[in-house]
């Protein structure tokens, strides 16, 4: 039981909790007495303290504990507590139960004992007493949320550290921020300065906007010259965090969206670096990708429910395989009869992008699709300041990363590898050195259309996923092959990285709208420059 | 007829001094110098990569080398010029491949080789109807021997035929330095004759001709000089007679 | 590059006075059948009038699209922009004349919350002003664009990638509102033009006439032009652009020529083909528009005329006809045109020659050439 706490709490707590138990444990069921006697005692200030005992509860003895401690203070609230003779009961329809252990009374006469006396302000206290428990024990978000609203009005039992531990477990963000900002105002509202200096200090180790709005609302009515000195720098260093954070997310949205471009360029790249062909329907094969991880979904739902938390996984060789099948037919049925015709496999990757749009809107219909999220594409790890690294982005990343391995492995180490180079190099030659071409040729184009089809998949718990989706990216791809030079890895991903970089910088400024102007001016103004891209193979053309 | 240059036979044509080319981290030509003169057949040959095609890819201007001067007549410096501007002064290329406008007949490619005003293209469409210019296709149709298909299109042409007719549109230019890639490659025997009578009608005193072939037979058929250029360097310069006599040329198409 | 057969280098001289006669009929026929003799058996109703009149501006504009890319071999996926460019200029010229002379509001100030119109509609009214400025900033545009890819040796692939790109971006700009063309909305609720209401009875008519005039015209202007020493300079390029450079050409100015031309010629066609249809929005230049004016081409056949003329009347006919009853069907139907042009017949129509259609019936009948590829 201790070890399920303990993997449920963060370093700091786990300390406290260790120290805890290793006084606590032992003497658990003699804590349990002392607490049930003092609120019996009758003496205010012994009852208040065993409050307040209780409600650290929470933090201090694991869930049976805070679960035993609201039990006692909910019957000491609800006067079902009974004590007298050295003995305390509580009395429940089923007869009566020993308070400390929770076991059943037997041949004790309720009518004997009587329950301690409750002034105002101890009803008070034992009201937050109950609210910090249920913030503890709570199964439902809305519970907690509401046990969370009772605190802030009644503060009596509450303490920073409770909060602190509060902070910790709580699995719901929104939830998870109120409980910060209430647990900085417990801090910053000490009467003492030199307590309101630590307060803002301990508060300005977690540099979030939340903190920093708190520290100057504490410090609005400040009078003391010091604290104001103090909290004044921690905002400065808040601010300083907190732009880091902010560059650091914009970096690593660019980087998710990087991804997704990476994939559907390295693609293109490839069937453009070998065959002198443009997909115009790699967008659609990144759509047919993304229904093909949803339609996996379904199955997954249908057939195997338990494994649905997998499903994204299961869908990595499903969306691969899907895109890549359709690529494959394409190659075979049309672009290899339009070999020395590039500008003419334009029009007909174009017939073939409007084909599949169309054929899954009549079929699926046009709606955006319903994605299950996972755990572990939902939520994030907080890193710096705001910035908080969501797992949904991670996930596209890895996707990314693990087909450019995968990529590198296949193209550098296999034999099909070697004849993608040397028919892309020079197709006669390795024709003569009798590499089948034809052949290179459609598993390369498979080989790209699985890729988009991983794009698909990755961006499915980002971006919506509908029939027209895959139009959006085809220009930006493109963009990406032509910036990067056709047949280089390492350009695709500095491309990639850069045009996606410049998306997310540019967004939230000026509008997606100007991102993409700018991409476009950049990459014409860029092939005046340098019309083989920037990372050109360089030899004899 | 109508020669109006004046150049002494001899003379230098196109004088490659000190050049140097490299792809990357691969090096082409590592030091080269080379000259060709008026009034001579010069052949180049060399094993694959020896650098024959690319030095012809500097004197047209299609490659930037990282050292080195070219200069046409001992006074142009070619290195400065683009293609169009290379051709212009003097420089005609055929290609390795045939490469004539397909859909435009034999005559139509022959007129449009002609240039009566290289200051501007406007001024050269103008010209069309020119006399000077049909007269100009009448010879050069008679030259290569394709009067009797001057209305085909040249698409439709054979593949040795297609070669005469690209040599034809390099003569039209009446080009100081004309320079051929492997010429006869692909050629049937008749062909290559054919070609070798014409290349060797091509000599005069006011052109050079520079031709570039793996087929020795050939080579000795029409050159008056030949190199042997091997990873970049000439290994050897004279007649074609004696490069066969030559050891280090030997070794080097023949092994050890 | 692709080899073109050689029989698709230029119109056959029979086909090309066909369709021109053709044309020159339909300019007689139109007014007339949809003028005075609209009421009799062969009359022409306005719909029909105005189809017409529509389908020659997509004549018009596959014709500036065979010049670029059927003469000299540069694919543009992005037409659509200058068609779209006349047809937003006219459009403005409309409305700036409907609000100066005949006092109506244009739509667009109501919901731009506009009290007066903008700078840049300055002189607008003035049909001159709007149509210099029809050819020359489309021209403007064709030109920048086009001096910026040739200079350094954009061609193929990339260049028509990035034409659909520019058109791609111009669409995005369009829809937003702070543009100041309409946004989403464009612009519509035309009232007069050249002083005539557009109520008027024959303005129909008028306006369809007027489109077959310019595109006979443009067609007879090109034809010969495509004939002429520049045309044959524009083959070249297609055939063998290294070959001409070679010999002495700067082949930037020849393409930058032909180039500018086709844009301004898709921008006047985009000036008539508006007023007929009265509305301009930012789905003119959806990258499937542009697209599908290099489907007329390739259908009809690239490097003539007449099949680029042709090839525009069959697949906007079609699609008149079929998305009246089954628009989703539209799609599905243009992309299998799209696959059979592009993988049995590689020059459009011109392949289907009536010998080949007749060579079964024959007896000693030789193999059909096949297409050179």
């Amino acid at each position: 039981m201790p070890f399920r706490f303990l993997r449920l709490q963060g370093f700091l707590a786990a300390a406290i909790l260790l120290l805890a138990t290793l006084v606590a444990l032992p003497a658990a069921a003699q804590d349990r007495a002392d607490i049930v006697a003092e609120i019996c005692s009758g003496d205010f200030a012994a009852q208040q303290s065993a409050l307040s005992r209780l409600a650290g509860a929470g933090v201090e003895a694991g869930s049976e504990g805070a679960l035993w401690a609201r039990r006692i203070v909910e019957a000491f609230e609800g006067r079902s507590l009974r004590c007298g003779d050295g003995l305390a009961v509580i009395d429940t329809p089923d007869g009566p139960l020993r308070a400390s252990t929770l076991e059943p009374a037997e041949g004790v006469d309720t009518s004997t004992l009587s329950a301690p006396s409750v002034n105002l302000r101890l009803r008070a206290v034992a009201a937050s007493a109950g609210a910090v428990l249920r913030l503890f024990t709570e199964e439902s978000v809305a519970a907690r949320a509401e046990a969370a609203a009772y605190v802030d009005r009644r503060r009596e039992a509450l303490t920073p550290e409770i909060l602190a531990a509060a902070v910790e477990r709580e699995t719901d963000a929104a939830l998870r921020d109120t409980l910060s900002t209430l647990r900085a105002s417990l801090l910053l509202a000490d009467p003492d300065p030199v307590n309101r200096i630590a307060a803002i200090e301990a508060i300005a180790q977690d540099a979030t906007l939340r903190n920093r709005t708190a520290i100057a609302e504490a410090l609005a009515g400040e009078t003391d010259a010091a604290v104001l000195a103090a909290g004044e720098k921690a905002m400065a260093g808040i601010d300083r965090t907190l732009a880091l954070g902010k560059v650091l997310a914009t970096l690593y949205s660019g980087a998710s969206y990087a991804s997704v471009l990476f994939l559907a360029a390295l693609g293109l790249a490839i069937i453009f670096g070998l065959m002198g062909v443009i997909n115009l329907a790699q967008g659609e094969l990144i759509m047919i990708g993304a229904y093909a991880a949803w339609f996996t979904q379904e199955a997954i739902r249908a057939a195997l429910p338990g494994l649905l938390d997998y499903y994204l996984i299961l869908a990595i060789p499903v969306s691969f395989l899907a895109a890549a099948l359709v690529g494959l037919l394409m190659e075979v049925l049309v672009i290899r009869r339009l070999y020395d015709r590039p500008l003419m496999t334009l029009l007909a990757t174009w017939a073939i992008s409007l084909l599949l749009i169309n054929t899954v809107r009549v079929t699926v219909g046009s709606q955006n699709l319903e994605f299950y999220q996972p755990a572990y594409v939902s939520g994030g790890f907080p890193v710096l300041g705001d910035f908080i690294m969501t797992s949904n982005r991670l996930f596209a990343i890895a996707v990314a990363l693990f087909a450019f391995i995968a990529v590198v492995i296949l193209l550098r180490r296999s034999l099909f590898g070697m004849n993608v180079r040397a028919v892309t190099q020079n197709r006669a030659m390795a024709g003569a050195a009798g590499i089948d071409t034809r052949r290179t040729d459609m598993m390369a184009f498979a080989l790209g259309s699985g890729l988009a089809g991983l794009a698909g998949l990755a961006l499915s718990p980002l971006y919506n996923v509908n029939p027209g989706m895959g139009t959006g990216f085809i220009v930006d791809s493109f963009m990406v092959v032509v910036l990067g030079g056709v047949g280089s890895l390492v350009g695709a991903i500095v491309a990639a990285l850069g045009i996606g970089q410049i998306n997310v910088v540019i967004e939230p400024i000026y509008g997606a709208v100007a991102a993409k102007v700018l991409v476009l001016l950049l990459v014409i103004v860029f092939i005046q420059w340098r019309p083989e891209g920037l990372f050109a193979p360089k030899g004899r053309r | 007829m109508n020669a109006v240059t004046m150049t002494a036979p001899g003379a230098q044509a196109i004088q490659i001094d000190g050049l140097r080319v490299s792809f990357g981290d691969f090096v082409a030509i590592p030091q080269l110098t080379f000259i060709a003169r008026y009034g001579e057949v010069h052949g180049v040959i060399g094993p694959n990569g020896a650098g024959k095609t690319t030095m012809l890819d500097v004197i047209t201007g299609k490659t930037r080398p990282k050292a080195g001067t070219v200069r046409l007549d001992g006074k142009v410096d070619l290195l400065g010029m683009d293609e169009p501007a290379i051709a212009l002064a003097g420089v005609g290329r055929k290609f390795q491949k045939p490469s004539v406008f397909e859909a435009l007949s034999v005559r139509e490619n022959l007129e449009t080789a002609l240039r009566l005003k290289p200051r501007s293209i406007l001024a050269e469409i103008r010209s069309w109807a020119d006399p000077r210019r049909g007269t100009r296709v009448a010879e050069v149709l008679e030259e290569i021997g394709l009067s009797d298909l001057a209305d085909t299109p040249a698409g439709i042409l054979a593949h040795g035929q297609k070669q005469w007719l690209e040599i034809g549109m390099l003569l039209m230019q009446r080009p100081k330095l004309l320079m051929l890639d492997e010429p006869v490659a692909g050629m049937t025997e008749e062909e290559t004759r054919h070609t070798a009578d014409l290349v060797r009608r091509l000599r005069s005193p006011e052109r050079a001709v520079l031709v570039i072939e793996h087929d020795m037979a050939f080579v000795e058929e029409i050159a008056d000089r030949v190199t042997v250029l091997h990873e970049g360097n000439p290994i050897f310069e004279g007649r074609m007679a004696d490069a066969r006599q030559d050891p280090l040329v030997r070794q080097v198409y023949l092994g050890r | 590059m692709a080899k073109i057969q050689s029989d698709a280098r230029v119109d056959r001289p029979l086909l090309f006075r066909i369709v021109a006669i053709c044309l020159l009929a339909l300019i007689v026929a139109v007014p007339l059948l949809g003028g005075p003799l609209s009421g009799s058996a062969l009359g022409l109703t306005p719909y029909l009038a105005n189809i017409i009149g529509q389908i020659a501006t997509f004549a018009l504009l596959a014709l500036a699209l065979d010049l670029i890319w059927g003469f000299g071999g540069i694919l543009s996926l992005g037409h659509g922009l200058f068609f779209a460019m006349g047809g937003y200029l006219i459009a403005m010229h409309m409305l700036k004349a409907g609000y100066v002379y005949g006092g109506v509001t244009p739509d667009i100030m109501t919901f731009m919350g506009w009290t007066e119109l903008p700078a840049y509609w300055f002189g607008f009214e003035s049909f001159p002003y709007a149509f210099v400025l029809i050819l020359l900033v489309p021209g403007l545009v064709a030109f920048l664009y086009g001096w910026m890819s040739f200079r350094s040796r954009v061609s193929g692939v990339y260049f028509a990638i990035i034409t659909q790109a520019l058109t791609y971006v111009a669409m995005l700009l369009m829809y937003r509102n702070d543009t100041g063309f309409g946004g989403n909305n464009g612009m519509t609720g035309f009232s007069t033009l050249l002083g005539v209401p557009v109520g008027a009875p024959g303005m129909v008519t008028g306006l369809a006439t007027a489109s077959l005039v310019v595109l006979l015209l443009a067609f007879l202007a090109c034809g010969a032009l495509m004939r002429s020493p520049f045309g044959r300079l524009l083959i070249a390029i297609r055939d063998d652009e290294a070959r001409l450079r070679f010999l002495g050409y700067d082949t930037l100015w020849p393409k930058l020529a032909a180039w500018c031309l086709s844009g301004v010629l898709a921008a006047i066609a985009g000036a008539l083909y508006v007023p007929q249809v009265g509305i301009i929005n930012p789905r003119l230049l959806a990258p499937e528009v542009s697209i599908e004016i290099a489907v007329w081409v390739a259908l009809g056949g690239r490097g003539a005329l007449s099949g680029a003329v042709i090839g525009a009347i069959i697949i906007s006919a079609l699609k008149f006809w079929l998305t009246g009853f089954v628009p989703e069907a539209w799609p599905f139907i243009l992309a299998g045109v799209v696959l059979v042009v592009v993988t049995l017949l590689p020059n459009g129509l011109l392949d289907l020659k009536p010998q080949r259609l007749l060579a079964p019936l024959r007896r000693n009948r030789k193999p059909a050439p096949e297409p050179a590829e």
